[in-house]
């Protein structure tokens, strides 16, 4: 039964409370941050010495968010039995993946607060640019979307408009997330990640019972294709889950919210704290996706034939009362821990990047106005993540577009912490070339004949053996990083060369990575360049001088500006 | 796959979540008892 079809079963009152509680809850979860001895370092990374159980529930909030919920019932909804799995097991993996570079990172840069930061440090201006002009990008869309989303649902269960949903998803999160920056993000994610993974708990086995329990799959499984009963299928793999690798990997590497709980944990709980964070990804997001598998066994049509409004959906017209607020909650409770994660992000940015260092040039930094730099970010990030999101924009091209540019920047980025002959001019003609060859092929511009098609899908089974490469390369080192992206490139040729050009947005995002690949080797391999990555860690530290980690490096030239320890 | 293995296939991942709630909890509620202990703030 669509939605459009009934009366919206949350009233107004109802509505107003269910917000109230969990805005209100959160609200008063992050004034019990005490600001005696707030600081702009606690601001952006809470001293770098938070413990397991928080960063664990803070990364996994933080990684699931409305879309991936969505995104996986439609996927499971699509694609059949395999569905899900196509889309959240490979971004759960993707956070272990990453892990041991997180490790890494952590190790030459550890009291750094962006990426981007130790970018600078490493490489220069025209690096930072690249990955803080990407963040800003991405975290800005990143926090429209999840208002659409939030304001979506409101619309859909409630009397309220969507702009009346989409100001109050904002508020809502900009109350609590506004005086306390990344302290108030990590610790009501640890309420906001209880409420979501306990909804799942209880959400998926009611609506399996309520739309029929084990007989659905007998009874239902004339609306399967083929294809969509099948747990290899081909398609789910080509069309969902092979272009989700490729592009979540540039998600979490080049990710300011992740990058920031990796350098706000305590630097021995990096790995426990990743691998739960894969496992409840995974369980929370393909568990959600089989609402959408559930949904193809029973016929269940999409309103509107769109299969993104299938959620809130099948959520309205099977859930019971509370349960339907259950369901209200877990979402609401998935954007904002997003959404507020994405407000620290860019503060932070804004803190470090651009207040931090433009001063340090001058030679000082105000802690205080840093705070209020940071502050000042989020309500104009806010401001013009409602605006963009009251338009209802379409966020695919933008999406696309911070996709491509972070998984021009993976190996670059990887390669900068590990290879000492890489440049700053390396880098980013790298980056610049990846998306010049980027941007005709995931728009069409390349012609279905002749030799560039063929020489573009050359490029993309390179790009087959940078992915599996960079992922080997971060647990086993070069060599047999080196053997398996050859073997992965080797055996993927047959079925790319002559086949992928079919498949735009995979091939779009495996170029980028191969083309970045080819122009930083070439134009490093022969640098005489021999980078001391001790240097990094003497020139990132902390703002002010009462932070409560301990002493960084001693400050050189561009860290003069910084507190001496 | 047979409907029992398409039911298991389906209700293992809220088991999975379960387990990972408890294991937050557990480890949320140990940090904060011993910051409370140590009079510190949890983060």
């Amino acid at each position: 039964m669509p939605p459009a079809d009934m009366d919206p079963p949350f009233g107004l009152l109802l509505t107003l409370g269910l917000l109230v509680l969990f805005y209100g809850g959160t609200f008063l979860m992050s004034a019990r941050i005490g600001h005696k001895e707030e600081n702009a370092d606690s601001y952006m990374t809470a001293g770098h010495g938070i413990g397991f159980g928080v960063s664990a529930a803070s990364m996994t909030a933080t990684w699931i968010w409305a879309s991936s919920m969505y995104a996986s019932v439609t996927s499971g909804y699509t694609y059949g039995i395999s569905g899900p799995i196509h889309y959240g097991l490979w971004g759960a993996l993707m956070i272990l993946f990453i892990y041991p570079f997180g490790r890494r990172i952590r190790k030459v840069a550890p009291h750094a607060h962006t990426l981007a930061e130790v970018m600078y440090a490493r490489h220069g201006r025209s690096s930072q640019l690249m990955l803080a002009g990407s963040n800003v990008v991405g975290s800005v869309i990143s926090l429209m979307s999840n208002f659409i989303a939030g304001g979506a649902l409101i619309s859909m269960l409630s009397p309220f408009s969507f702009v009346q949903g989409v100001v109050a998803i904002a508020a809502g999160v900009l109350l609590y997330t506004l005086w306390s920056g990344f302290r108030a993000s990590v610790l009501t994610d640890f309420a906001q990640v209880v409420a979501m993974l306990g909804a799942v708990v209880v959400i998926v086995p009611a609506l399996f019972l309520l739309l029929g329990g084990p007989s659905l799959f007998t009874e239902g499984a004339e609306n399967l294709s083929p294809q969509q009963a099948d747990f290899f299928s081909a398609d789910a793999f080509l069309n969902q889950g092979a272009p989700y690798i490729a592009a979540v990997l540039a998600y979490a590497i080049g990710n300011q919210t992740i990058a920031q709980r990796l350098f706000a944990v305590r630097e021995d709980l990096i790995k426990p704290t990743f691998v739960t964070a894969t496992i409840g990804y995974g369980a929370t997001v393909i568990g959600i996706g089989m609402i959408g598998v559930l949904a193809l066994y029973a016929g269940i049509t999409p309103a509107g034939g769109d299969p993104n409004n299938l959620l809130p959906q099948v959520a309205a017209s099977y859930l019971p009362g509370v349960l339907l607020a259950v369901f209200f909650i877990m979402i609401i409770g998935s954007l904002s821990s997003t959404a507020d994660s994405d407000l620290s992000a860019l503060s932070s940015i804004a803190m470090a990047d651009i207040y931090g260092q433009g001063v340090a040039r001058r030679g000082g930094v105000d802690p205080k106005r840093m705070l209020f730099v940071g502050r000042l970010t989020m309500v104009v990030a806010t401001a013009v993540a409602v605006v963009f999101a009251s338009l209802q924009l379409n966020i695919l091209d933008l999406l696309v577009f911070v996709g491509a540019l972070w998984g021009a920047l993976v190996f670059p980025v990887i390669a900068s912490f590990y290879w000492g002959k890489v440049t700053n001019r390396a880098f980013t003609v790298s980056v610049l070339a990846a998306l010049a060859v980027f941007l005709p092929v995931r728009f069409g511009a390349v012609p279905g004949t002749g030799l560039l098609p063929l020489l573009v899908e050359a490029l993309a089974v390179v790009g087959v053996g940078v992915v599996l490469g960079l992922m080997v390369f971060g647990f086993l080192g070069t060599r047999p990083a080196l053997v398996v992206g050859l073997l992965g490139s080797l055996a993927s040729a047959p079925f790319v060369l002559g086949f992928l050009r079919d498949y735009q947005a995979l091939t779009g995002s495996l170029v980028a990575y191969a083309v970045s690949t080819l122009v930083c080797w070439a134009l490093s391999v022969r640098s005489a360049t021999d980078f001391d990555f001790a240097e990094i860690g003497r020139r990132t530290g902390d703002f002010t001088d009462d932070a409560a980690a301990p002493a960084a490096p001693p400050a050189d030239a561009l860290s003069g500006a910084r507190a001496e320890h | 796959m047979s409907p029992f293995v398409l039911t298991l296939y389906v209700l293992v991942w809220p088991v999975l979540v379960a387990g990972v709630l408890a294991v937050l909890c557990t480890a949320f509620g140990r940090e904060a008892a011993e910051a409370r202990r140590e009079g510190r703030e949890l983060v």
